[in-house]
This record gives structure tokens, C-alpha cells and sequence, in this order.
């Protein structure tokens, strides 16, 4: 017999499988315009997925990291053009940019799950402002760090 | 420089957006976990973005080539600010092909870096190339915003026609006043004995033939053709050609074009070129080195243009046309225009010789049906064309491209011999 969260979670996985297949879709016809769909598509999945459940899910933060690495992913592969010849050590810079921007990602993700776990209920408000300040000041850091 | 924002800018910013609002009425902070990344990407990518100052410039080690010399043109770029990615792509005129080197690449350029790139380059086709532009995009770290901007200076390479040597050339029925290397049938002072005469006074010494005058018992002189020059025009017809792969008949006809005025030129005639097409272009008859240069940079500039306007060979100077010169025409007989004009300066009394640059080869006949019969057709209108100006006394050859030009002069030259021989 299936009960209310089945039903939600199973739903949530139909979304997520709509979102790989339009990614897929996208990246072998070339259209940049399915990532952000796709994305959207697997997000609103995991969303129906844990309407029925209460608490903060700790692996959100790992779910938004892999959503960013897929988008990253899918948007090298759209981009990549075979007859420009890139240097290794270009490529190898761009997987470092790419590998420290996740890490960085994941670090805010953990410490806004962290902030959510121990914090007051129905304070989403609080946490995005929060999480709107700490990118802003990795945003500062980086332009200084740049000049 | 030109600005530009990835799609990937907007596409993070509306999930962003999207999932914060969404975190807010739904009341999960989860969601603010999945927004987060691309919040941060975001903002890195703005905050990492700074417009790039560059500097390109392309460089080639010769200006000058033949046609299957290999050049190397160098691209310059320099930046001041820090560039994470730069595709750089040097276009390539048709015309010259790379060979060795990386067009387009890819590249990362430090705060006052300056980067060389090498490209061997073959000439594989005569004319007048530009090289470039060379373009330049710049992409900030995580490639949501890019600027592009492009050389503006293009450097020319040009590439002068591979020629044949040709060993003989067609000498002009007529001669001109100046010395050269063709024998007058005019009598004058010369090294060709043409005949001997009674002495006349003003008669050099040195010209008495004694054995004759001791025959006759007064003195007679002898009589030579002197050597001279002629006036030779080039006509090349760039009204229409015929084109397959890298080969069209303007190719043929220009190479056989510059080999016909290096013949000359050695042969102290004067030598004049027309161009006659959707562009005229024309040159004054003159002699020596700096005159085949003249003749080599105009002919590199010879293209192909559509026009509709009919043009006569009236529209030529005079004096680009001197009389008594001979006309070597080379022509694929495509166009009434071109054909018009050749009968027109036959009929003013010209000396006309026409290489006909057969277009030929470069239409494969069609195995069967109406097209076979058409391709028929066209080949036999062709020869009845060949006919009529072969009639009005124009030595006519056709030339495939398969046979040396010397082969084909070789043809020109025994219908003139025969040419002559039936006239008297």
C-alpha cells in the first residue's frame, strides 16, 4: 500500500528523470537552453520529494553542489569546440577554478544547513538573507583579490 | 571592443532568483542550499570579470611569395589586465592554407603577458591576400561574460603566379621603330642579310658587298633587317570562368599570362595588359623589368565581378592599343561580351592570336538524358565559335590546361605560318 510520501517521493523522481533526459536531450542537440530547464526540473523534484517530511535535509547541500557541477559540466561540453586548440594548462585551470568554486559552494551550503539545523523554525528568510551576504563577501574578497 | 553576456549569466541569475523566491514561500531552507551554488557562481563570475585590455597585431616575415612558398605569419597579443581564456583565430583567406601551427586556439594570458603565435602558411594561390582579421574573445573565469575585438590592421600577402618558361613565344607580324630582338621584314641596318642594292651616296663603307660589285663592276651594298621590338597586348578575359576544386580557368589564364610577359619582356618588346570583365583594368605598352612587375601586380588583382553592362572595346584608351601590336588573347570564350570585343579588334585590323582557356574540363559531360545532350550541344557551339573567329583571321587554340602553354603557342604559331602561306 503507498502512502502519501511514496507517492510525493516517486513523483519527485519522475521530475529528476525529466530533468536528466532534457539534459541529455540538450547536450546532444546543442541546446544551452535545456541546462537551466534541466536544473529546475531535478530541483523541483527533490522539492516535491521532501514535502512530506519536516527537519532540514543535510544532503541538500551536496544535491545543490552536484546540481551546480552538472550545469558546470553540461556548459563545457556545449561550449567545447573541437578545431580550437585549448593549452593543457588551460584546461587545467579551468577544472581548478571549477573543483574551488564547488568546494566554496559546499562550504556555504554546509554552513547554511548548519545555521538552519540549529536555528529557529520558518526562519528561511533569515538564512537567505544570510546566505545573500556571505556570497556577496566571497564576491568582495574575489574582486579585491583579482585587483 | 564588444561586450556580451553568456546565456549561462541569465540562466544562473533566473535559477537563482527562482529558488530563493521558491525557499521563501515554500518556508525550506533546503531550497536556499540547492540556490546557493549558483548564487556563488554568480557572483564569483561578476566580481572575477574585469574587462580585458588587449593588444593584436599580425606580422608576416615576407610580403612578397610564389605561388607554393611557404610564409610565416606571426600574431601578436599582449594584455594588460589578466585574460583566464582567450580563443584567438587568425582567419585565412582562400588561397593559403595553414600548415603548421594552431589556428583557432585557446590560450591564458597573465597581467603584461605578450604572446607569439606561429603560423606556417602555404601560398597556394596567385592574388593579392589580406591576411585576417585575427579575432580575439576573452571570457571571464566561470565564462558568463566575454568581450571580442579584432585586429584591425591586415597585413598583404602577394602571391605571384608559379609560370611556365617558354622557349618561343608568337612574334608579331609587325615591328615597332626601337631596337629589339625580332627580325624586321623592313631592310635598314641590321645583322640579317636581306639583299643587296646599287651603292647609293651616304652608303657606309663597311656595307659594300665587293664580290657582287666585282661581278657587276659598280659598287653594291648590302641590304639587312634590322631587329626591333613590337608591341604585344595581353588580353585576358575576366568577364566568366569555369571552376571546380582550387582550379578555374582564370587560374590557367593568368599563370599563362605572366609567363607570356616574362617572355616578352626578356625579348625587349613592349608589353601591355588588359583585363577585360566586370572590372577593366588596363596598361600602357612598356618595356623591362619594372613593366613585368606592373603587368605581375595588376594581374593579381584580376577577379571575376558580375556585370550586365555591355562593354565595347571602345572603352580602352587609345594608346593602350597601338596599332601594329599584336593581341594575344586569353579566353575561356565564355561570354558574348569577350567574344564581341575579340571580333571587333580583328576587324579593325589587329594582329589577334586567342588561347581558348577550354572551360571544358571542368564540366564532366553527364553520363545520359537531356543533360548529355545539352553538354553536345554546348561543346559544338563552342567549336563553331572557335570557327567564326578563326574566320576573321584570328589564330585560335584551345588549351585543356593538361598540355604546356609552349605546346599550344606551338599551335598558334603553325595556323599563323598557314595562315599566311594561303594568303598569298
Amino acid at each position: 500500500m503507498w502512502t502519501n510520501g511514496d507517492h510525493l517521493a516517486s513523483i519527485g523522481a519522475v521530475l529528476g528523470a525529466i530533468g536528466l533526459a532534457l539534459l541529455t536531450l540538450g547536450l546532444v542537440l546543442r541546446w544551452p537552453m535545456t541546462i537551466p530547464w534541466a536544473v529546475l526540473l531535478a530541483a523541483a523534484g527533490y522539492l516535491v520529494g521532501r514535502l512530506g517530511s519536516s527537519g532540514v535535509d543535510g544532503w541538500a547541500a551536496l544535491i545543490g553542489v552536484l546540481l551546480l557541477t552538472s550545469a558546470e559540466l553540461a556548459s563545457w561540453s556545449l561550449e567545447h569546440d573541437a578545431r580550437i586548440h585549448a593549452e593543457p594548462a588551460l584546461i587545467v585551470r579551468r577544472l581548478a577554478t571549477l573543483v574551488a568554486l564547488l568546494a566554496a559552494a559546499l562550504f556555504v551550503n554546509f554552513l547554511l544547513l548548519g545555521t538552519a539545523g540549529v536555528g529557529a523554525p520558518g526562519s528561511v528568510l533569515l538564512i537567505a538573507v544570510g546566505v545573500a551576504a556571505a556570497v556577496g563577501a566571497i564576491a568582495v574578497v574575489l574582486r579585491l583579490a583579482r585587483a | 571592443m564588444t561586450r556580451y553576456a553568456s546565456p549561462k549569466l541569465a540562466a544562473y541569475a533566473a535559477l537563482s532568483a527562482v529558488g530563493l523566491l521558491t525557499a521563501l514561500v515554500f518556508g525550506r531552507p533546503e531550497l536556499v542550499a540547492l540556490t546557493a551554488p549558483f548564487l556563488l557562481a554568480l557572483a564569483a563570475g561578476l566580481a572575477l570579470a574585469t574587462p580585458p585590455r588587449l593588444t593584436v597585431h599580425v606580422e608576416v616575415d615576407r610580403e612578397r611569395a610564389l605561388e607554393g612558398d611557404e610564409v610565416t605569419a606571426k600574431v601578436v597579443v599582449s594584455s594588460e589586465t589578466p585574460v583566464d581564456r582567450l580563443d584567438l583565430y587568425l582567419r585565412l583567406p582562400d588561397g593559403v592554407d595553414l600548415v603548421e601551427g594552431r589556428n583557432p586556439v585557446a590560450l591564458h594570458l597573465r597581467a603584461g603577458e605578450q604572446r607569439e603565435l606561429e603560423l606556417r602558411l602555404l601560398a597556394r594561390r596567385w592574388g593579392g591576400h589580406l591576411l585576417g582579421p585575427a579575432y580575439v574573445r576573452a571570457r571571464d573565469p566561470i565564462g558568463l561574460r566575454a568581450w571580442e575585438t579584432s585586429a584591425t590592421a591586415r597585413p598583404e600577402l602577394r602571391v605571384y603566379p608559379r609560370e611556365d618558361v617558354l622557349r618561343r613565344v608568337l612574334q608579331p607580324r609587325e615591328t615597332q621603330v626601337f631596337a629589339g630582338n625580332e627580325v624586321s621584314r623592313r631592310k635598314g641596318e641590321g645583322i640579317e642579310f636581306a639583299d643587296i642594292r646599287p651603292w647609293a651616296p651616304g652608303d657606309a663603307l663597311k656595307r659594300v658587298n665587293w664580290r657582287a660589285s666585282a661581278r657587276r663592276s659598280e659598287l653594291w651594298v648590302n641590304e639587312s633587317h634590322p631587329e626591333r621590338n613590337t608591341d604585344v597586348i595581353l588580353f585576358v578575359d575576366s568577364f566568366a570562368e569555369a571552376r571546380q576544386g582550387g582550379v578555374s580557368t582564370l587560374d590557367l589564364a593568368v599563370r599563362a599570362t605572366a609567363a607570356l610577359a616574362d617572355a616578352y619582356v626578356t625579348r625587349r618588346d613592349r608589353v601591355g595588359l588588359i583585363s577585360f570583365g566586370g572590372i577593366l583594368r588596363w596598361l600602357v605598352p612598356g618595356t623591362g623589368l619594372v613593366q613585368m612587375y606592373r603587368i605581375v601586380d595588376a594581374l593579381l588583382d584580376t577577379q571575376i565581378v558580375l556585370s550586365y553592362y555591355w562593354k565595347e572595346i571602345d572603352v580602352i584608351p587609345r594608346r593602350t592599343l597601338p596599332p601594329s601590336a599584336l593581341v594575344v588573347a586569353l579566353s575561356p570564350l565564355l561570354d558574348d561580351r569577350s567574344v564581341g570585343a575579340l571580333l571587333d579588334l580583328r576587324a579593325r585590323g589587329y594582329d589577334l592570336a586567342v588561347i581558348d582557356v577550354s572551360p571544358v574540363p571542368f564540366a564532366p559531360r553527364p553520363a545520359s538524358g537531356l543533360d548529355a545532350v545539352a553538354y553536345d550541344v554546348w561543346t559544338l557551339r563552342r567549336d563553331a565559335l572557335r570557327h567564326r573567329l578563326q574566320r576573321a583571321g584570328a589564330a585560335v587554340a584551345e588549351w585543356r590546361g593538361d598540355t604546356p602553354l609552349q605546346a599550344v603557342l606551338e599551335e598558334v604559331r603553325s595556323f599563323r605560318r598557314y595562315a599566311r602561306h594561303a594568303r598569298v
